[in-house]
């Protein structure tokens, strides 16, 4: 017999790519042992009857409440109507404002969103917003001044998920917005949260 | 993929996404057996894979709200299902060990007539002692009946690639079916 | 300079922060070290990486110093930890990465570990833990309690919201800040999950605490 490896012929003939008949005759014999290799493969099928019971009594079992299982028997589909989106109040010290710009209608987004960022600093010389989506860096995004005085804005076009950021004040004030989410950003300031 | 009602897997995953979730029995039902003897075949043990195969129904519900693309469930849960096997470390020990002890002639194998049940466990116990990779794509061709092409697209990965798996695995059941007494 | 269309209009295009070795550059040689015996650990736990990434640039674009930054990194290894505990405790499936960062973003928004895992038990099969999570994060940081918080997130999700629902809860319980005057984050937030409840046809009844084993 040859070495421990089968043939490449023989090995094409495992894979059905060739008849016995192809081989060289040196290799038949070699040919056959794969042939009985293959034949005693077990191709009968399996069935689990009654599966289907025991993963649903498992799924009910893992229920931890009985809401769980009256959802289950009446099911019930209910819309909760989104509100229109208010601006919170003014206050005398900065005033920030996001507004979500062409968004029609409560879809959950997967394609990305314009988002209008604003901030009222009118003693400010120069504001940035820095944040998840431009690696926190201070000068990739620069707010511009808007028509109306101490109102600085910026828009962008952001990816659906969710976001952390912070405005800076002169390069060095760092500010969250005081009009949205906050979280501690683990240097002992506050990050402000941004879902799309 | 649809059941004798004619919805199709989308509409059914999509009903159960919406609140109505005992329809989830549906899907269970019509793949219950659809990868069991790849399961067993995986495993080597057809109470193993009944095991792996409840498990990753009950997992495939857990994570409903994950499956991108619903009129595909069943490729979704194949996926599930392979991880699980995967994942199966203890070899089962329920693939009786060979009994011939004594019986037969330790070199020529091949010319000793043994009971095909016999072979057949040898080959599942060759079959436990290659890597996962190899045992599956030797499972899904030889076993299953796919194609390398159709392996191919459900493992998300190349021929070339299969073959070569698929070589090493039959130089390895070669050399372990010789090896055995 | 007078209108809003010539405000600078900038198109930030996502990648994946775990894909780009520019971090490295973003971060002192101390920080890197730091990052990767700490991302690779994690991932051996099968915890997200991408936050600890995402912080250290943070810290270092803040202009933190370095013990600050490493005592932040580490406390962050902590919560992915502990989240992903939460998870595995809600149910036999392996907790995926974005619901271990959602849940260490609902950690340190002030949610407890066991708030975690029953948002997550609540969530299925219906919505993803990740989205849950992070809705349930971004009320807990506008100041709704944490128990409010689960309330009215189990509450929806009971009657038979669908994640949009979920998802624009902030969004309603800012608006009935505003509405109210003088409502508290934390009143706003009952008041939707009493309406909720009235909706799922339980009228007067609160939903029973899920048992921890």
């Amino acid at each position: 017999m040859s070495g421990k490896d089968f043939h490449p012929q023989v090995k094409q003939l495992l894979d059905g790519e060739l008849s016995l008949a192809d081989l060289p005759a040196a290799l038949r014999a070699e040919g056959e042992e794969a042939l009985r290799l293959l034949a005693v493969v077990d191709r009968e099928p399996v069935t689990f009857p009654g599966l289907e019971t025991r993963v649903l009594a498992e799924l009910r079992r893992r229920a931890d409440s009985p809401s769980w299982w009256r959802r289950l028997v009446t099911p019930r589909e209910v819309r909760l109507r989104v509100r229109p989106w208010t601006l919170v109040p003014a206050f005398a010290a900065a005033l920030a404002l996001v507004l979500f710009l062409a968004q029609p209608g409560p879809t959950p987004a997967t394609s990305p969103v314009t988002v209008r960022f604003v901030l009222f600093a009118p003693d400010a010389q120069q504001v940035s917003l820095a944040g998840t989506f431009n690696q926190w860096d201070p000068a990739a995004t620069p707010l511009v001044r808007t028509g109306t005085p101490g109102v600085w804005s910026a828009t962008l076009i952001l990816p659906a998920g969710q976001h952390q950021y912070a405005f800076v004040v002169d390069g060095a004030r760092w500010v969250a917005d005081p009009g949205a989410p906050a979280v501690d950003d683990g240097f002992g300031r506050r990050n402000s949260v941004l879902s799309l | 993929m649809s059941g004798q009602d004619g919805s199709t897997d989308g509409q059914v995953v999509r009903a159960i996404l919406a609140g109505d979730t005992e329809r989830y029995g549906e899907l269970v039902t019509r793949y219950r057996d659809r990868y069991a003897r790849y399961a067993s075949r995986m495993l080597g043990s057809r109470d193993a894979a009944e095991d792996a195969v409840q498990d990753a129904f009950v997992r495939a519900y857990d994570q409903l709200a994950q499956c991108r693309d619903p009129d595909n469930f069943v490729g979704w849960f194949f996926l599930i299902l392979r991880n699980r096997c995967f994942a199966e470390r203890r070899k089962s020990k329920e693939v009786a060990p060979l009994e011939a002890a004594g019986a037969i002639a330790a070199v020529e194998r091949a010319e000793v007539p043994v009971e095909a049940a016999e072979q057949r466990r040898a080959l599942q116990h060759a079959l436990l002692e290659l890597t996962a990779e190899q045992r599956e794509v030797f499972v899904l061709k030889h076993v299953e009946g796919l194609s390398y092409g159709e392996i191919a697209e459900r493992l998300k990965t190349s021929v070339p690639s299969l073959k070569m798996r698929m070589h090493r695995a039959y130089d390895r059941l070669r050399e372990q079916l010789r090896d055995r007494p | 300079m007078k209108t809003l269309s010539v405000a600078l209009l900038i198109t930030i295009a996502a990648a994946p922060l775990g894909a780009q070795q520019d971090w490295v550059a973003r971060v002192s040689p101390e920080i890197a070290t730091l990052v990767r015996e700490l991302t690779s650990s994690a991932a051996t736990r099968g915890l997200p990486i991408d936050p600890l990434i995402q912080k250290a640039i943070e810290g270092s674009a803040k202009g933190v110093p370095a013990d600050r930054i490493a005592a932040a990194l580490r406390a962050l290894a902590g919560q992915l930890d502990v989240s992903a505990a939460a998870l595995r405790r809600a149910g036999p499936s392996r907790p995926d990465t974005d619901a271990i960062a959602a849940g260490a973003f609902a950690l340190n928004a002030g949610l407890s570990d066991t708030n975690v895992t029953d948002l997550a038990r609540v969530s299925r099969p219906r919505h993803t833990e990740a989205a849950t999570l992070r809705v349930a994060g971004t009320l807990a940081a506008m100041g709704v309690p944490a128990a409010q918080t689960v309330e009215l997130v189990t509450q929806v999700i009971d009657a038979g919201g669908q994640s949009a629902d979920v998802v624009a809860l902030p969004a309603q319980v800012t608006a009935g800040v505003a509405h109210g005057q003088g409502v508290t984050p934390a009143q706003a937030a009952a008041g939707l999950a009493r309406a909720a409840a009235a909706r799922a046809n339980a009228p007067g009844q609160q939903r029973p605490r899920p048992s921890h084993p």
